[in-house]
């Protein structure tokens, strides 16, 4: 701890404000600057002790201002040479450590220096991280680290990402954790093993995860080699799609991938043995609806009752079923008939209950027949399996309730194999934006429990949660109480005040609100303070355009009429 | 350090403000002309308020002034005899309006006042360097206060623009706050006075003053008093108020020669107008200029806190012992334990 590399004096602590042991303001000289970020430190002696403490800490605002002027309009009487006055200019800094402990402010008077190398390691904690992940660069380009044990479960897990659609880039980041998880060398020989499912709920935004983003410049690539990642797109990735609509032998829908597309979908088989149909009920509040009695019933005698065929339809009270219509249509007819209902809706239940059932279940018809059937050969292939590191599940062409079911289902699955297993290893990184639909604070639903079982359990089997979502105020509290990291993209202003933010203190609020894209506020549990960082331009392509060769390779085609014409 | 004289055995720092007793006197006193030839420049027949045209307009001009504040009232005792003294502070700076207007000189000293005998006493705040005077009547220790404050100014002016090249021909004008008296060897230099409780005029010259619109100034008649220089009357603005409102008087040095003195009469008068202050930014606008209200503001603030050094003597007068009584001489005697 003794060779701290020295960097010039950039100022002093002023004592015209007082200094806190957690806040304090530094004069910067005048041949020097501070910007928002930086990391500084500064000593002090204390008595009795042979070595000073160091406190370290961050720039979170800065202040110029005209002393000697006392109206505002004296800035024109200074300009014109009238007025003597003098520019001074000063940065609060945050304090984020003390070495060794000992809370005391600085003293006014004492020399500022910003710390660099090992001195901005040990302000940033980032000396005491064993395992630790790029998670960005800082805006004077050094890289931000992240604690990969609070990340991969062994102190914590979960990350929980917030902001504005569009601006934000929240999945982008999303995508950029998993790549510096599986490219950095920190997760060591489990890194092969490790597993991603990320949905895909707008756009086609991650359907080309496995191409080079041809627009991606040197200066890009010069950003990934800092950060120590390779500037390549995943390796590993399969993509799942929804069948199309009516296709009788399941293509599935995509858009402008068309490639290396599989459609998923789950046989009638596995939707009684596997007790699907709550998913397609899944409206949060429906649980305080009468008829839930009714679906936990059904659901029961299909477990009991339906048996499976080989091609994945199901044979049930003698009539065979190969579409979700067929299934409907012996569910409804159990339900009228006066000798099953007892058995089928359960006992004292009203008609008027089930036929609210079944109003909904033939609702639910049109946005679940293409995904529940048993009309398609060689359905195992079919099934979301996860060979590939990354797996991609493509929901964003479905309806709402389509969009619920799928995400209940394969995170229910996936949950449940993980928990079979009984292992840690190998993780398994979910990412999943608008949370808020899937866990909302208010209400229940079957994904709410699933997500909270994940939040509360998921560290301890494997099961790493990276969430987004536009507003944390609409995400149930317990979910976001267990990320252990937390990422703010640009916030809304009036979001940017709720309590669910109060972990950035308030200059980084108040930037959150004008974050362009790219730069996140990220905070860890063991950092004070938040740290703004960037992170570089994606090396996969995230668009069709922008799918290349090879990264960098762009220059090479240079066709200049490129794109003007069809 | 007392050089000879009597022994200060102790000090005591009278508990009334500092202020309490001392003259009223805030400019140095304009004494009444025993002599006034207003035919210098014009026959007093001829007067006429004359505008600065064709005035050479120096590029940069040069303010200097000086605050002082009486920080305390101290009693000495000469071997049971006691006498009064001051401890002050006094600072003086020089502020350059060119493009920008930049304070290039400011220096501040502590002083301790009294008859001879008065040792340095050495504080927290630094030291006050004895400074003795003839007698402990409180008007003439600040006639002292007054004239190591009129030392410092032609020093910071000295080093701000040396005398050498101070001339209305190199550009530079050069205004020194008050009457020149006191200040006559800032060379080149012309006095700025605020007030007029003097009248030096009479008939058509005085009745010219208030005819002078802004910008303009009177001709340059010549005052004889203890001390002999140049004067000359101009108007910074077109205030409200009684006809002789914003209207200013200037003095030079007669060593200056008639011909310089007109040159700088013309400048002032194409000049000073730009720095007049606004009456809601200045309560002694518009006499009082921009930057002398800003150059005093600074060196008051660089005087420091007065609670602070009021303190700091209050401490060193109880640790006072005299010089050769013991080993804690005055260069000690304020260390805290």
């Amino acid at each position: 701890m003794s060779e701290h590399p020295t960097s010039p004096p950039v100022g002093r602590v002023i004592g015209t404000d007082p200094a806190t042991p957690l806040e304090f303001w530094v004069a910067v000289s005048e041949d020097r600057f501070l910007q928002l970020d930086d990391v500084v430190v500064v000593e002090r002696s204390l008595p009795g002790r042979s070595e000073p403490i160091r406190i370290y800490g961050m720039v979170a605002d800065l202040r110029v201002r005209h002393e000697g002027a006392r109206f505002d309009s004296d800035v024109f009487l200074i300009e014109d040479g009238v007025l003597p006055a003098q520019v001074t200019e000063a940065a609060k800094v945050l304090a984020t450590r003390f070495e060794p402990e000992v809370f005391v402010p600085p003293v006014p008077g004492e020399v500022v220096r910003k710390a660099v190398g090992k001195a901005r390691d040990e302000a940033l904690f980032f000396d005491g991280m064993e395992r630790r992940i790029p998670a960005g660069l800082s805006r004077d380009g050094e890289v931000i680290h992240a604690n990969l044990e609070f990340m991969d479960g062994t102190r914590g897990a979960h990350v929980n990402i917030s902001g504005v659609s569009g601006v934000a880039t929240k999945t982008s980041y999303a995508v950029f954790l998993l790549h510096s998880l599986f490219t950095s060398g920190e997760l060591g020989a489990g890194a092969h093993n490790t597993k991603a499912l990320i949905f895909n709920v707008k756009g086609e935004d991650l359907l080309f995860l496995d191409r080079p983003n041809r627009h991606l410049d040197g200066e890009q690539m010069a950003r990934y080699t800092s950060l120590g990642l390779p500037a390549s797109p995943f390796a590993s990735v399969e993509l799942w799609a929804p069948p199309r609509r009516g296709d009788p032998s399941a293509a599935p829908r995509t858009g402008s991938r068309a490639d290396g597309v599989t459609s998923f979908f789950w046989t009638l088989a596995e939707f009684c043995q596997d007790e699907l149909l709550p998913f397609l009920f899944a409206d949060a509040g429906d649980e305080r609806q009468q008829y839930t009695i009714v679906v936990h019933n059904v659901t029961a005698r299909l477990r009991r009752e339906a048996n499976p065929l080989d091609d994945g339809g199901v044979r049930l009270g003698g009539v065979t079923c190969r579409t979700f219509e067929q299934l409907i249509d012996v569910i409804s007819d159990r339900l009228e008939d006066d000798a099953d209902r007892g058995d089928w809706a359960g006992r004292s239940i009203g008609t008027g209950t089930i036929n609210a059932f079944v109003r909904r279940l033939y609702a639910s018809r049109r946005d679940a027949e293409h995904l529940v059937r048993g009309d398609v050969p060689n359905p195992g292939k079919h099934r979301i399996g996860m060979q590939a590191q990354v797996a991609v599940v493509d929901i964003a062409k479905l309806s709402r309730r389509a969009q619920r079911f799928v995400v209940g289902v394969v995170l229910c699955r996936t949950f449940r194999d993980k928990e079979e297993t009984g292992a840690r290893e190998p993780l398994l990184f979910v990412v999943l934006d608008e949370l808020n639909k899937y866990a909302p604070r208010e209400g229940h639903s079957p994904i709410k429990e699933i997500l909270l079982d994940m939040a509360e359990r998921g560290r301890s089997l494997g099961v790493i949660l990276i969430g987004a979502q536009q507003t944390a105020s609409e995400v149930e509290r317990r979910v976001i109480a267990n990320s252990s990291l937390r990422v703010a993209g640009r916030l809304d202003s009036a979001e940017a005040g709720r309590p669910e933010y109060a972990f950035l203190p308030t200059a980084h609020r108040q930037r959150a609100t004008i974050l362009k894209p790219g730069t996140m506020i990220l905070s860890q549990p063991e950092l004070p303070v938040p740290l703004v960082l960037e992170f570089p331009f994606p090396a996969w392509a995230t668009r069709p355009d922008e799918v290349g060769t090879a990264p960098g390779d762009s220059e090479d085609t240079g066709d200049p009429f490129e794109g003007l014409v069809e | 350090m007392s050089e000879g004289g009597k022994r200060v055995d102790s000090l005591s720092i009278e508990g009334w403000s500092p202020e309490f007793g001392s003259p009223v006197e805030t400019d140095r006193d304009e004494v009444p002309a025993a002599q006034v030839d207003a035919g210098a420049e014009l026959p007093p027949a001829e007067w006429r308020p004359l505008g600065a045209a064709g005035a050479m307009k120096p590029a940069r001009v040069y303010f200097v002034d000086g605050v002082r504040r009486i920080e305390a009232r101290v009693w000495m005792s000469h071997g049971g005899e006691p006498s009064l003294g001051i401890c002050a502070s006094y600072g003086a700076g020089v502020v350059r309006c060119g493009r920008r207007a930049e304070i290039v000189a400011a220096r501040v000293r502590r002083a301790f006042f009294g008859r001879a005998g008065v040792p340095d006493l050495v504080t927290r705040a630094g030291t006050f360097t004895a400074c003795p005077v003839a007698d402990d009547d409180i008007r003439q220790l600040v006639n002292g206060l007054q004239e190591r404050m009129g030392q410092l100014e032609i020093e910071v002016a000295e080093t701000a623009l040396p005398s050498a090249s101070r001339s209305s021909r190199d550009g530079a004008l050069m205004v020194v706050d008050g009457p020149l008296r006191g200040r006559q060897r800032i060379a080149g230099a012309t006095g700025y006075v605020k007030s007029h409780r003097v009248q030096y005029l009479s008939g058509e010259p005085r009745a010219t003053v208030a005819r002078l619109a802004p910008g303009q100034r009177t001709p340059v008649f010549l005052i004889q008093t203890t001390w002999t220089r140049y004067s000359w009357y101009l108007r910074l603005t077109r205030a409200e108020g009684h006809p002789w409102a914003g209207i200013v008087r200037c003095e030079a040095w007669h060593d200056t020669g008639l011909g310089e003195v007109k040159r700088l009469a013309d400048a002032t008068a194409a000049v000073l107008p730009r720095f007049a202050s606004e009456p809601h930014k200045d309560d002694r606008a518009p006499q009082n200029l921009y930057p002398i209200g800003g150059l005093e503001r600074e060196l008051r603030r660089r005087l420091g806190d007065t609670g602070m050094v009021y303190r700091a003597l209050r401490r060193a007068a109880g640790d006072y012992r005299p010089r050769h009584g013991s080993p804690t001489g005055p260069g000690t005697a304020a260390v805290p334990p």
